[in-house]
């Protein structure tokens, strides 16, 4: 972790962990003085500068703080927009999909149609993801959108905005679940005693490594072929690997809590709400598998090896 | 908190130039056999192929010259175990030396001992095995009986050993021994490299449920071996072989070594599979990916002087899993005949056979899941 990142992660850390349990406007302009939002604006245009892993590990501590402001889709957004040589005032977000978190509080948006990235907005009518945040379908108003002109896969990024998210939100559930083991007796011992319990807690850092590694890897496949959607393939991995991380590491958590878990007075449901609606955004189970599935067919046995290396050796 | 840090792997310059002449040395040295022997490939022993890669450089790779080394960088070697164990070469002789046994010499040995066995382990001669297991001890391996008696004339070893891969082609046993009377669970024991044609020690072989030959039982009647076949220090065999374990942990082995039977597969479809085996493949190659992600990150790690002790056991446990699942879930939507005598076939046959074993091997699973609660402080 290079010194610039290590103090970034300690900036969101400490933001992101005040923010909790706050009111919207207040996280918006929180995080706006915190300049966040041109996280992978370039210095030069008076960004921070950040890479892809940069962004890997703000969009970490969001999901381990279980973050209710739309911090990534804003981050993208202002990127794009500076890559179309263009600033956003209001709160910008970027679309990958239908529905869109906190759509009604957006200015603009920018969204794929026809294999063209559009600033657009349009009429807003209210929806609810499972986490019970805004997320919301908006109706744009194709007569006046402007076309950008630039390149980017958007379903692909907020599929890695889900995965960096997940990696950490699994993190912070195995904290949990660590601390509650360690605290709850039952049967004249500490939960955290039995081995039972153990097993059930090392699977669950199991997942939440294999999480993380995957974020990483795709944040490096980011780094090295851009957002144009050449990183594809490892953000499919990575959202893929994810995904089966929330549906075994989500369970595992709970199973360590027993019923307090399940409780609103817990922070564990702030993750696991979270996580169950990830696991749609920006692609599920069968999308990807299919994706994946179908590249690997193209390129063969020796050909998948011969890519994944290659992908990952300099030059 | 974070249990596993990712560390960025910083692939060598010259990587794939290494690939790319490892590959060449693949397609003159590939052994002209069954493609099934490509399944679980590091269990497979060949001497003939094992010899060729040590004339070509590839093993010993990050050790002295003095020793028959060649100095290279650990990126560097991770970067052939990777190639070696997606073709599927035969890598079981040598392998144990080559990851284990000497790297132990090198940090416990006495200097005669590295003259001894380094050159020959480099060249892909000689051979090593590991004896921990003893019958009854399954998976503690704390409770050693065999048993070391300090005389003039050397070292007295009496005992049996269990479980032993390779003991019948290896020349040498890296051997935990008590060698402290009476001494109990991990204190009183140290390890010995134990020459296996001494007169006293018999080699019989257990074959496997498919009828295979790596394992081994080996008893020790009265065996004299000089002062100098003790390794490290007497008495802290038990801290000196958890050392070694570790060495075994998280390298590609943990997730490629069955990496034969996915591009098999995978060649034998094409572009038109159905949509159930196409995800399925997919999911398999997402996991994949996933591993390799951990893998080189605990090999990166490695590289810079730290011991991943979690973050390693994380990578065995999954890959371990990983292996195992593999074949199930390909036999669960291709459509084979697995009578039909086709070389795919017989490769998903084969490791489903030998898949159940691989969350036993170098530890068993639970093991694993310990040491990682024990890293994340609940024991």
């Amino acid at each position: 972790m290079s010194e610039n990142r290590e103090q970034l992660a300690e900036m969101a850390d400490g933001l992101f962990a005040g923010l909790r349990g706050g009111e919207f406007d207040t996280f918006q302009t929180q995080i706006g003085e915190a300049g966040f939002g041109l996280l992978l604006v370039p210095e030069s245009s008076e960004g921070f500068g950040g890479d892809w892993g940069d962004l890997a590990t703000v969009m970490r501590l969001a999901g381990k703080h279980a973050l209710a402001w739309p911090l990534g889709e804003h981050i993208l957004a202002a990127r794009l927009l500076h890559d179309a040589g263009r600033h956003a005032d209001a709160l910008t977000l970027l679309a990958g999909e239908s529905s869109i978190p906190w759509g009604r509080e957006a200015g603009d948006v920018l969204v794929e149609r026809d294999g063209q990235i559009l600033l657009v907005s349009g009429e807003v009518s209210a929806g609810e993801s499972p986490a019970g945040e805004p997320r919301d379908m908006v109706a744009y108003d194709w007569d006046r959108a402007v076309p950008l002109g630039i390149e980017a896969d958007l379903f692909g990024l907020i599929a890695f905005l889900r995965v960096c998210q997940t990696a950490g939100a699994l993190d912070a559930a195995l904290e949990l679940a660590i601390e509650h083991t360690g605290q709850r007796e039952q049967f004249g011992r500490p939960l955290s005693k039995f081995q039972s319990v153990q097993q059930s807690i090392a699977l669950l850092a199991v997942e939440a490594a294999a999480a993380n590694c995957a974020a990483q890897g795709a944040a490096a496949a980011l780094d090295r072929f851009g957002h144009g959607g050449d990183a594809r393939f490892e953000i499919g991995a990575a959202k893929l690997r994810s995904n089966i991380a929330i549906k075994v590491g989500a369970a595992l958590a709970h199973q360590v809590h027993g019923a307090i878990g399940f409780t609103q007075d817990y922070p564990l449901h702030e993750l696991t709400r979270r996580m169950m609606g990830w696991r749609s955004e920006g692609g599920n189970d069968a999308y990807w598998s299919a994706r994946l599935g179908a590249q690997t067919l193209e390129w063969g046995g020796q050909g998948l090896w011969d890519q994944i290396t290659r992908r990952t050796d300099p030059g | 908190m974070q249990t596993f840090a990712v560390h960025p792997f910083e692939a060598p310059e010259n990587a794939q130039s290494i690939r790319s002449d490892l590959r060449a040395f693949l397609a003159q040295h590939q052994p002209d056999k069954d493609p099934v022997l490509r399944a679980n490939c590091w269990t497979e022993f060949d001497p003939a192929f094992s010899q060729a890669l040590g004339a070509a450089g590839y093993l010993g790779m990050l050790w002295p010259s003095q020793y028959g080394g060649h100095e290279r960088l650990p990126l560097e070697r991770y970067i052939v175990l990777e190639e070696l164990l997606a073709a599927g070469a035969p890598v079981g002789a040598h392998w144990i030396a080559d990851r284990q046994t000497g790297p132990l010499l090198l940090r416990y040995g006495t200097e005669e001992q590295r003259e001894k066995y380094l050159p020959g382990f480099a060249a892909g001669t000689m051979y090593a095995c590991i004896g921990l297991s003893e019958p009854g001890s399954g998976s503690d391996l704390a409770s050693v009986r065999s048993s070391a008696r300090k005389t003039d004339a050397g070292w007295v070893l009496s005992g049996q050993k269990v479980w032993t891969t390779g003991a019948h082609i290896s020349h040498a046993m890296l051997a935990l021994m008590r060698s402290e009377e009476s001494s109990e669970r991990q204190s009183g024991l140290s390890q010995f490299l134990i020459d296996l044609d001494l007169p006293g020690i018999t080699i019989r072989p257990i074959i496997d449920m498919f009828g295979t030959h790596h394992f081994n039982e080996v008893f020790f009647d009265d065996v004299l071996v000089p002062h100098g076949a003790l390794v490290g220090k007497e008495g802290e065999g038990w801290k000196q072989a958890t050392a070694e374990l570790a060495l075994e942990r998280s390298g590609p082995e943990r997730y490629l070594s069955s990496h034969a039977l996915l591009a098999a597969v995978i060649d034998s479809l094409g572009p038109d599979a159905s949509a159930e085996v196409t995800a399925t493949i997919g999911r398999l190659v997402s996991e994949m990916w996933t591993l390799r992600q951990m893998s080189m990150s605990v090999a990166a790690k490695l590289a810079s002087g730290v011991d991943p002790v979690v973050e390693a056991s994380i990578v065995k446990d999954l890959g371990n899993t990983f292996e195992q699942e593999m074949p199930l879930a390909i036999q669960a939507v291709l459509d084979a005949d697995l009578a039909d005598g086709s070389d795919l076939s017989r490769l998903l046959a084969t490791l489903l056979q030998v898949s159940p074993s691989f969350s036993l091997r170098g530890g068993t699973r639970e093991i694993l899941r310990g040491i990682i609660a024990r890293g994340l402080g609940l024991r």
